[in-house]
C-alpha cells in the first residue's frame, strides 16, 4: 500500500482536479447539516461535520430510481435509461458508510458466480471511486470499533486521508484508487516514517475517543431462542413508526416498486422503504403478518444481529449510531441489545 | 417548578386505579439531553417517571397508537383509561382529538403540568456536544436554565435554548386535566412566532426559493407525520394507492405536495407542540407552515384549535357570516 502525504492547504487544489476531470462528490452543509451532494467548488466542502444526516448509501442505492419508461398508445416502447458509467469520485466519506457499501453489496450484487445482480446499484457502485476521511473526533453515538471497525480503517475505500496536522497521510489502498493517483498531478509526497507513527498514534487517540460499546457477543444464538418473547412488546411501546431509524440507516436497504404515470407517459420506480411501516407488510388481502409496532421493531432488530450475521457472516449494522443520534423517542440500539442479554429464556 | 416526588406520587396512584390501564410519561434518555417516553403498568414502574424542561416530547400521540387485536368470539373489548402526562399543548392535542370524536374523556385521565417551555434538542446540543451520559436540566426562577456537566455547573439564559413554539405559546396550563401538578403558571404575554412574520416580509419568490431549499431535502420518512398527534387517519392520504394523490417518487414537486397538503390537513387541528419540527430528520421549518395556516384560520375565522372538546372543529363547521372574499 503506498503512503503519500499532502498540505492541507493543497487539498483545494487537488480537489479542484479531481473536479476537473471527473464527477466530484463531497460532503457540503446545508440547512444545518451536512450532505453528499456535487461538488462544483472546492470551497464548498465541509470536514468539520463528522457524518453526513443522510448516509452516502444514496448515491448508489438511490431514493428514488427510475427502472424503466414507456409511452401510452401503439408505438409504445419500454425504454430503459442508461446508466452512466463514467468515473465518479465521492470525497470525505467516513469509514463506518464505507463498510455500509461492504454489507450492502452482496444483497444487490450477489455473493456468487451466477446470482442476480442489480444493474443499477452494482453500475453505480463500480463507477464510484471512494476517498475516504479518518475520523478524529467520533462523536456522541459512535460505536464503530464495537464491529471491529475504526475511525481510521482503511480496508473499505480505495484511497484513505488522515488528517495528521496540517498534512493529510494518504494511503492507496485498491487499484482503483492507484489508477486516480495516476491521472493526477504529483503533488503527493512520499510519507516519512515518522508521519506513519502520527498516522498510528491519531487513530489510537480516536479509538479512545469512542465511549460507547455494544456487547454483541452471543447476540445472534441469543435472539434465536426469543422470538417469541414478550421483550419486543416492551422494546416496541414508544415506537412511533416513523422510519428514520431505517432511512438514515446505511445498511437498510428495502425498497418498493411504483408504477407511476400520466395520460402520456408512464415509468416503473424504485423507492425506499421501511420496515418500520405497517404498510410495508399490508398485503393486497388486508392481512398484515406484522401487525404490530413489536413485529417491526423486531425485525429491525433481526434482520441486524440475528438473519444478517446469519445468511452473510456480517451485523447488518457499521455502528454509525444515526438510528440514535435521530429516533425521536430515543429507542437506543445500544441498549436494545445489552437489554436483549438480560432477557431470561 | 414540578416536583418529581409529588408526580411519581399521582402516577402511582393513578396507575393503581381499578380503570386504568397504564400511564405515559417520561423518563431519562440513554446520552445527553435525550428523554424516553415511560410507561407504567404498576406503582413500581411510576419510579423512574420525572419531569424537567427537557420533556418536550408530546404525548398525546400514544393512545391512538395502540394496536387494537382482534376479539375472539365473546371476548369484550376492555375499557379501560390511559393515563398520560399533559402539557398545556400536549392538553390541547388531546382536546382536539375529542372534538374530532377520536377519543372520548372517558379514555383518558390527564396528569396537567403546568408548563413554564421546554427546552429546544437541538439547540442544548448545539451548545453543550457530545454528552454521552444524561445530563438533567433544571430551571430556577431567574429565568435562567441550570445543568451540571463533569462536575461544572452551567447557568444558561433561558431564552437561549427555549424552544421557538414555546415563545409564543398561548396555553402553557392544560386547559383540560383530571389532576394538576402544582400551582398553575401565570399567564405570560407570548411573542409572535417571528420566525413567520419573517417570511411574510419576503417576496414570493424569495419565499418559494426558501421553500425549494427546504422541501428538496425531504426524505418523505413521514416522521412529521407519525410524530404528530392530530395525524392519526386510519390510511393517511400519503399511502393511499387508489386514487394515488402524492407519487412515491421523492422529488421536489412530490415533496412539496405532500408538505403543503400535510399543512392543510392541520389547519384549525394543529395545536403548535412542534413536534413535527422537532422530530424532522432534515431540519425543515415546518412550524413555519403550520404557524401560517394558524394565524390565517384565526385572523379569518377566529378559531383556535384544541381549547373545547364541545366546540365543532374548524373544517366541519360553516357560519354564514365566514369570509369569502378568497373564491374569486
Ligand atoms: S443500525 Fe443504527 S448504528 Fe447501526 S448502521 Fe444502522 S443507523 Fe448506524
Ligand atoms: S426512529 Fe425510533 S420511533 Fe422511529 S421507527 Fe425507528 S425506533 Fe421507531
Ligand atoms: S419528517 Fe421531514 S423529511 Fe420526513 S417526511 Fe416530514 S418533512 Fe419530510
Ligand atoms: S402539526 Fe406539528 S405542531 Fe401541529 S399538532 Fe402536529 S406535531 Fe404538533
Ligand atoms: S396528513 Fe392528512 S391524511 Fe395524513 S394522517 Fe395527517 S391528517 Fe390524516
Amino acid at each position: 500500500m503506498e503512503q503519500l502525504t499532502l498540505p492541507k492547504e493543497k487539498l483545494p487544489e487537488l480537489l479542484g482536479e479531481i473536479g476537473s476531470k471527473f464527477e466530484l462528490i463531497g460532503p457540503k452543509e446545508e440547512n444545518g447539516f451536512l450532505a453528499f451532494r456535487k461538488i462544483n467548488d472546492p470551497k464548498e466542502v465541509n470536514l468539520d461535520i463528522l457524518l453526513s444526516r443522510v448516509p452516502p448509501k444514496s448515491l448508489i442505492f438511490q431514493q428514488t430510481e427510475t427502472l424503466f419508461t414507456y409511452a401510452k398508445g401503439k408505438d409504445s416502447k419500454i425504454q430503459t435509461p442508461k446508466i452512466d458509467e463514467s468515473v465518479r469520485v465521492i470525497f470525505g466519506i467516513r469509514p463506518c458508510d464505507a463498510r455500509g457499501y461492504d454489507i450492502i453489496d452482496p444483497v444487490f450484487m450477489g455473493k456468487k458466480e451466477g446470482d442476480y445482480t442489480d444493474p443499477f446499484y452494482t453500475k453505480k457502485r463500480n463507477r464510484s471511486i471512494l476517498i475516504g476521511l479518518s475520523c478524529n473526533e467520533p462523536d456522541t453515538n459512535c460505536f464503530c470499533t464495537s464491529f471491529d471497525d475504526s475511525p481510521a480503517n482503511s480496508k473499505h475505500v480505495d484511497i484513505l486521508f488522515t488528517d495528521i496536522g496540517g498534512t493529510y497521510f494518504v494511503e492507496i489502498v485498491t487499484e482503483k484508487g492507484e489508477d486516480l493517483i495516476k491521472n493526477l498531478s504529483k503533488i503527493f509526497s512520499k510519507a516519512t516514517e515518522k508521519e506513519g507513527t502520527i498516522r498510528k498514534e491519531t487513530e489510537k487517540t480516536a479509538i479512545k475517543a469512542i465511549s460507547r460499546k455494544m456487547n454483541t457477543e452471543g447476540a445472534v444464538e441469543k435472539l434465536n431462542k426469543m422470538f417469541e418473547h414478550e421483550f419486543w412488546i416492551e422494546a416496541a411501546r414508544s415506537c412511533i413508526g416513523c422510519g428514520i431509524c431505517t432511512y438514515l440507516c446505511p445498511t437498510c436497504h428495502c425498497f418498493d416498486m411504483q408504477d407511476e404515470s400520466t395520460l402520456k407517459l408512464g415509468g416503473r420506480v424504485r423507492v425506499w422503504d421501511s420496515c418500520m411501516y405497517e404498510e410495508y407488510t399490508h398485503h393486497a388481502s388486508g392481512h398484515n403478518p406484522r401487525p404490530s409496532r413489536m413485529n417491526r421493531v423486531r425485525n429491525r432488530v433481526y434482520h441486524k444481529f440475528n438473519y444478517f450475521p446469519k445468511n452473510d457472516g456480517i451485523f447488518g449494522c457499521t455502528g454509525c449510531g444515526r438510528c440514535i443520534d435521530y429516533c425521536p423517542v430515543n429507542i437506543d440500539i445500544i441498549e436494545v441489545i445489552d437489554k436483549v442479554k438480560e432477557v431470561n429464556v | 417548578m414540578v416536583e418529581n416526588k409529588e408526580l411519581i406520587k399521582v402516577v402511582e396512584e393513578t396507575v393503581s386505579r381499578d380503570d386504568v390501564k397504564y400511564v405515559i410519561g417520561y423518563k431519562r434518555g440513554t446520552y445527553g439531553f435525550q428523554i424516553k417516553p415511560a410507561f407504567a403498568y404498576s406503582a413500581e414502574d411510576a419510579k423512574e417517571f420525572f419531569y424537567s424542561p427537557l420533556c418536550s416530547k408530546n404525548l398525546a400521540t400514544y393512545p391512538l397508537l395502540e394496536e387494537k387485536l382482534p376479539l375472539r368470539r365473546g371476548e369484550e373489548a376492555e375499557h379501560k383509561k390511559i393515563g398520560i402526562v399533559v402539557k398545556g399543548c400536549d392538553s390541547r392535542a388531546i382536546i382536539q382529538i375529542i372534538q374530532e370524536k377520536g377519543l372520548e374523556k372517558e379514555d383518558v385521565v390527564l396528569i396537567g403540568i403546568p408548563c413554564k417551555g421546554v427546552i429546544d434538542p437541538k439547540k442544548i446540543a448545539k451548545r453543550f456536544p457530545k454528552q454521552s451520559k444524561f445530563v438533567d436540566v433544571e430551571e430556577n426562577n431567574n429565568d435562567e436554565y441550570i445543568l451540571e456537566i463533569g462536575g461544572t455547573s452551567h447557568k444558561i439564559p433561558k431564552d437561549e435554548l427555549l424552544s421557538d413554539v414555546c415563545k409564543s405559546c398561548e396555553y402553557p396550563n392544560p386547559p383540560l386535566y383530571d389532576i394538576l401538578i402544582g400551582e398553575a403558571e401565570e399567564e405570560f404575554q407570548p411573542e409572535h412566532f417571528n420566525r413567520v412574520d419573517e417570511l411574510e416580509e419576503k417576496t414570493i419568490e424569495k419565499r418559494w426559493e426558501y421553500w425549494e431549499k427546504h422541501f428538496q431535502n425531504c426524505i418523505r420518512c413521514y416522521a412529521c407525520r407519525e410524530a404528530c398527534p392530530l395525524c392519526y387517519c386510519k390510511t393517511c392520504m400519503a399511502d393511499l394507492l387508489e386514487p394515488q394523490w402524492i407519487r412515491r417518487s421523492v422529488n421536489l414537486s412530490e415533496n412539496t405536495a405532500w408538505n403543503v397538503m400535510r399543512a392543510f390537513h392541520l389547519a384549525g387541528r394543529c395545536i403548535s407542540c412542534g413536534e413535527c419540527e422537532r422530530s424532522c430528520p432534515v431540519n425543515i421549518p415546518l412550524m413555519e407552515l403550520n404557524k401560517f395556516v394558524e394565524k390565517e384560520v384565526k385572523e379569518m375565522f377566529d378559531y383556535t384549535a384544541g381549547l373545547d372538546t364541545e366546540e365543532k372543529p374548524f373544517l366541519g363547521s360553516f357560519r354564514p357570516d365566514d369570509p369569502e372574499d378568497f373564491i374569486s
